[in-house]
């Protein structure tokens, strides 16, 4: 709708979203358009002895239903190709695809569900991850060693990767040592959890399909779509509706190539929506279960000598998005520490649970509090002040870090001291309450993306980019760029994203990498048609164009700002009548990493622009029943310049009350066989505002070349990383306490203090 | 195709009255949405767990996912659509959006109506009060808390 009263600063997609008129994929509705419903496994772990889908498929009003007999025979996933769109022979988890249905309706579609006949043999589940990679263990993938593999991805049994890091020689470091401290922590899985469940339809028109898709990654999406159902780029197109939240776990190519494949069985169109128990068991992107063992050095001075350390993280029965997980742990546990001699093997292992993939920041929010609480261990080992050891220790402006990867100019010191200071670190507080203080850092990810810009006669401008706005507000931040470089105000930015049928590739919402990368192509493709209006300007003013300057819809001469021409008259003069700019962002150069070795490398060792942070919570336990309470987080970022405060707070606020979830009460329970015991949101908490803390946000600004737009890293993850390792060293510092297992709900901190208190 | 019993009845929304026919056994989300064309209202779980689908029933919040749509009947029902006049945002639509409340905007209608039933009823509320009448709406964006500013903003304008 057309309002008038908007406040001066919103994003461009918020009246659409605040009176209902934006369209989701779930609100949308095509003619003839049929319902999609999906038969799963059932068990986690089984041999299929029959599947009959002639029934089902005899039911007046069902139009299709399929199975892998349908479908190319052809296996997916990036480092290991260890997947069909449909079950074939064995299912490796609940929420396995056996068959899939397109009926006039939902109740047909459940008729025909009902009638499919499929008998399973069911084997032992192999969900302990110990268990898993012993010798002789049952294989979750009996032909892994048949699967095409990318990349360096060295595997063996149920070991889909394993990944270490290396510098120095950290046994012969380790016995320098003055102490020594040993420590086991353990993460639950979790989940992504956006508020909208995922909607897929899809519609052919002759040998072309188009997508509508609830994805993070339109590219993506299609290139599954092309990939497993063996089709041409040209011939599909992915649209993504406005998009209620993706986390990660909206990444890849979830559905779309189900429902493609039954709107053209049905040549009609097809349409998906998953209900929140779906949502949760069926994707393929949750957050890993780990167990990290780890070990550290220091010597009389309180330095860090040594580490070591073995993760192991629970990969689910496929990969996914996996690959790089295990390296992305062993970063983790290592931590933005200077520590001379490192070895930490880390092994991505199968089972039959839900596959994991990237959930905002993978790996990262577990690493990161084992990590941070085993730090507060060595602190209290030496008996000196945690954050006096975490100055001593961590990584600063031209400090070597545990790769060998020397830092330039970094703000982390910043952040540990402004969030020490914003917290009161050391004051009093009554009791049941506490600080807890945790250091966090995440890369920043160069890749290629592509952006048009097209100035019009009548001053406005479109910008078409292959970005994707999951919510975060970074895609509205690229019209603020497009508006800055062509000097005209932001709200004669329109945007144009995710089309693939409009738009230049790029990566999409992954990786925090809207800003980073579509904004260095928006901004290099605003710049040159900003470079022809100057040259059109220059001609009409007389002037040189290098003299040329444009603000406030104006081009004029620097220096005489009364000899001007309006924008729109410059555009409206061209030839075409609109002026056209279309780039491809730079390639950026990763950084060096010198004096170590990382086997299983899958591009996560040298951090580009890395991100840090330090998170302080101030929480209050009660003894009496274990509920811990996080009344407050400090925040302080170093994600180098911020362009938009107002999103950039946002991700802030929305990353540490993930945190917070996952420190309390985020966390999957599974039955003896392996499937999910509380798969909905009644049992799977998430934080309410009844809970939310005081979320208290700084940022650190501080230049970096080879960053994204005007010196901007990544943020939408990096504030998803410490807040659960400040949360339990406070819980720690409340109780006396240490929690081990992650999340850390009432039970388990009732448990640890009654166990403290029998054994005293 | 499927075994329905459509019933012919009139639906009162947002001052607009629909004569339907509809099976009885719909829910008043599937409706809106489906029949109606209403599509603002959302639906999160379609379990009461997520508050997306809130609407108003005679002003009072209720989760439209999980009450039947037959049932609303001579009553009048609000959804996020009946918020903003014509040309203007409703004050807390435009203090949601200035205060940087709405992220993917999923949580945003129920988030909205809850909040409205809220200021109706009290339009002075306590922060602790604010928390409670919005604790039925999840947002996994936002970390809520410029959600409550903008309802402390909007209640601070309703009285000034
Ligand atoms: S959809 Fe009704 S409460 Fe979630
Ligand atoms: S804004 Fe995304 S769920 Fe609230």
């Amino acid at each position: 709708m057309a309002v008038t009263n908007l406040p001066e600063f919103i994003r461009a997609d918020g009246p659409d979203k605040v009176t209902g008129s934006g369209r989701y994929t779930a609100d949308m509705t095509l003619t003839g358009q049929l319902v999609a419903k999906f038969k799963y496994g059932e068990v986690s772990h089984g041999r299929i002895t029959k599947l009959d889908v002639e029934a089902a498929r005899a039911i007046p009003g069902v139009f299709a239903v399929l199975t892998a007999a349908d479908v190319p025979d052809v296996r997916y996933s990036y480092g290991l190709a260890d997947r069909t769109l449909f079950a074939t022979d064995i299912i490796r988890f609940e929420g396995e695809i056996v068959a899939a249905v397109a009926a006039i309706d939902a109740d047909v579609a459940q008729q025909a569900l009902d009638a499919i006949v499929l008998e399973v043999d069911v084997l032992e589940p192999i969900t302990d991850l110990h268990a898993a990679i012993a010798d002789g263990s049952p294989l979750v993938h009996e032909a892994i060693d048949t699967y095409e593999v990318t990349g360096d991805t060295p595997h063996s049994g149920n070991i889909a990767t394993h990944s270490s890091i290396s510098m120095g020689d950290a046994e012969a470091a380790m016995a320098t040592a003055d102490t020594v401290v040993t420590s086991r922590y353990l993460a639950d899985a979790s989940h992504a959890t956006p508020i909208e469940p995922r909607a897929v339809i899809a519609q052919w028109e002759g040998d072309k399909v188009t997508v509508w898709t609830s994805t993070q990654v339109p590219f993506d999406a299609r290139a599954g779509v092309c990939e497993t159902l063996e089709l041409p780029t040209s011939k599909v197109r992915i649209i993504a509706p406005h998009l209620g939240g993706g986390f990660g776990g909206k990444c890849g190519a979830h559905f779309e190539p189900h429902i493609a494949a039954l709107a053209r069985a049905a040549k009609r169109p097809v349409k998906l929506v998953f209900s929140r128990w779906e949502e949760f068991i069926a994707p393929d992107r949750r957050r890993e279960a780990m167990i990290i063992d780890v070990t550290t050095g220091v010597d009389a001075d309180g330095k860090i000598v040594a580490r070591t350390g073995e993760i192991l993280l629970d990969n689910g029965a496929y990969m996914a998005d996996s690959s790089f997980f295990a390296q992305a742990a062993a970063m983790h546990v290592a931590g933005p520490y200077v520590i001379p001699a490192v070895h930490i093997d880390a092994k991505l292992v199968y089972t039959n649970h839900q596959p994991s993939g990237s959930v905002r920041a993978p790996t990262a929010p577990q690493g990161c509090w084992a990590i941070e609480s085993h730090t507060d261990e060595i602190a209290k080992a030496i008996g000196m002040d945690a954050l006096e050891f975490r100055r001593k220790n961590i990584v600063t402006s031209g400090s070597t870090g545990c790769v060998g990867q020397t830092y330039d100019e970094i703000g982390l010191d910043q952040c540990l001291d402004m969030a020490a200071a914003s917290a009161g670190w050391g004051q009093d507080l009554p009791d049941g309450e506490a600080l807890g203080i945790s250091v966090g850092w995440w890369p920043s990810f160069a890749a290629p993306a592509g952006a048009y810009a097209k100035l019009h006669g009548d001053g406005t401008v479109q910008v078409i980019t292959g970005a994707s706005e999951c919510g975060t507000g970074s895609v509205m931040t690229l019209r603020m760029l497009a508006a800055d470089e062509i000097g005209i105000d932001e709200t004669a930015v329109e945007l144009i994203y995710q089309d693939t049928g409009a738009a230049p590739a790029g990566p999409g919402s992954s990786g925090s990498q809207t800003l980073f990368n579509h904004g260095r192509a928006v901004e290099k493709a605003s710049r040159m048609v900003a470079d022809q209006v100057k040259e059109l300007a220059a001609a009409q003013l007389e002037a040189n164009v290098s003299d040329i300057v444009l603000d406030n819809g104006t081009a004029s001469v620097a220096g005489s700002p009364a000899i001007s021409i309006p924008i729109v008259e410059l555009a409206g003069a061209s030839e075409t009548g609109e002026i056209l700019g279309s780039a491809a962002a730079d390639a950026i150069e990763w950084p060096e990493i010198t004096g170590s070795t990382c086997l299983g490398e899958q591009g996560f060792s040298s951090w580009l622009a890395p991100q840090f942070s330090c998170h302080v919570a101030r929480v209050r336990v009660d003894a009496d029943t274990g509920v811990t309470r996080v009344l407050e987080v400090h925040a302080v970022h170093d994600s180098g310049t911020i362009l938009n405060p107002v999103a950039a707070h946002g991700q802030v606020e929305g990353g540490v009350m993930m945190g917070v979830g996952q420190a309390l009460t985020e966390g999957t329970r599974y039955d003896d066989q392996g499937n999910q015991l509380n798969a909905g949101l009644l049992e799977y908490k998430l934080q309410t505002i009844a809970d939310a803390p005081k979320i208290t946000t700084q940022f650190v600004e501080i230049f970096t070349d080879n960053a994204g737009p005007r010196g901007a890293k990544g943020l939408a993850e990096a504030p998803n990383v410490a807040t659960c390792g400040a949360v339990n060293n406070a819980i720690t510092n409340a109780t006396g306490v240490r929690i081990r297992q992650l999340p850390m709900t009432a039970e388990r901190v009732w448990e640890a203090i009654n166990d403290s208190e029998a054994a005293s | 195709m499927s075994t329905s019993n459509p019933q012919a009845v009139t639906l009162n929304v947002n001052g607009v009255p629909y004569p339907v026919a509809i099976d009885t056994s719909r829910t008043l989300s599937t409706v809106l949405r489906n029949e109606l064309g209403l599509t603002g209202t959302k639906e999160g779980c379609d379990d009461c767990e997520c508050g997306a689908c809130m609407v108003l029933l005679d002003g009072r919040p209720i989760n439209s996912c999980s009450y039947l749509a037959v049932q609303t009947q001579g009553r009048e029902v609000t959804t996020v659509e009946g918020l903003a006049s014509q040309d203007d945002l409703a004050p807390l639509q435009r203090n949601i959006l200035a205060a940087g409340g709405v992220q993917c905007g999923f949580c945003t209608p129920g988030m909205l109506m809850s909040a409205t039933a809220l200021l109706d009823e009290n339009p002075t509320p306590t922060e602790e009060e604010i928390r409670i009448g919005l604790s039925g709406n999840l947002c996994r964006c936002t970390g809520y808390a410029r959600i409550l500013d903008s309802v402390i903003q909007t209640s601070v304008e309703i009285n000034s």
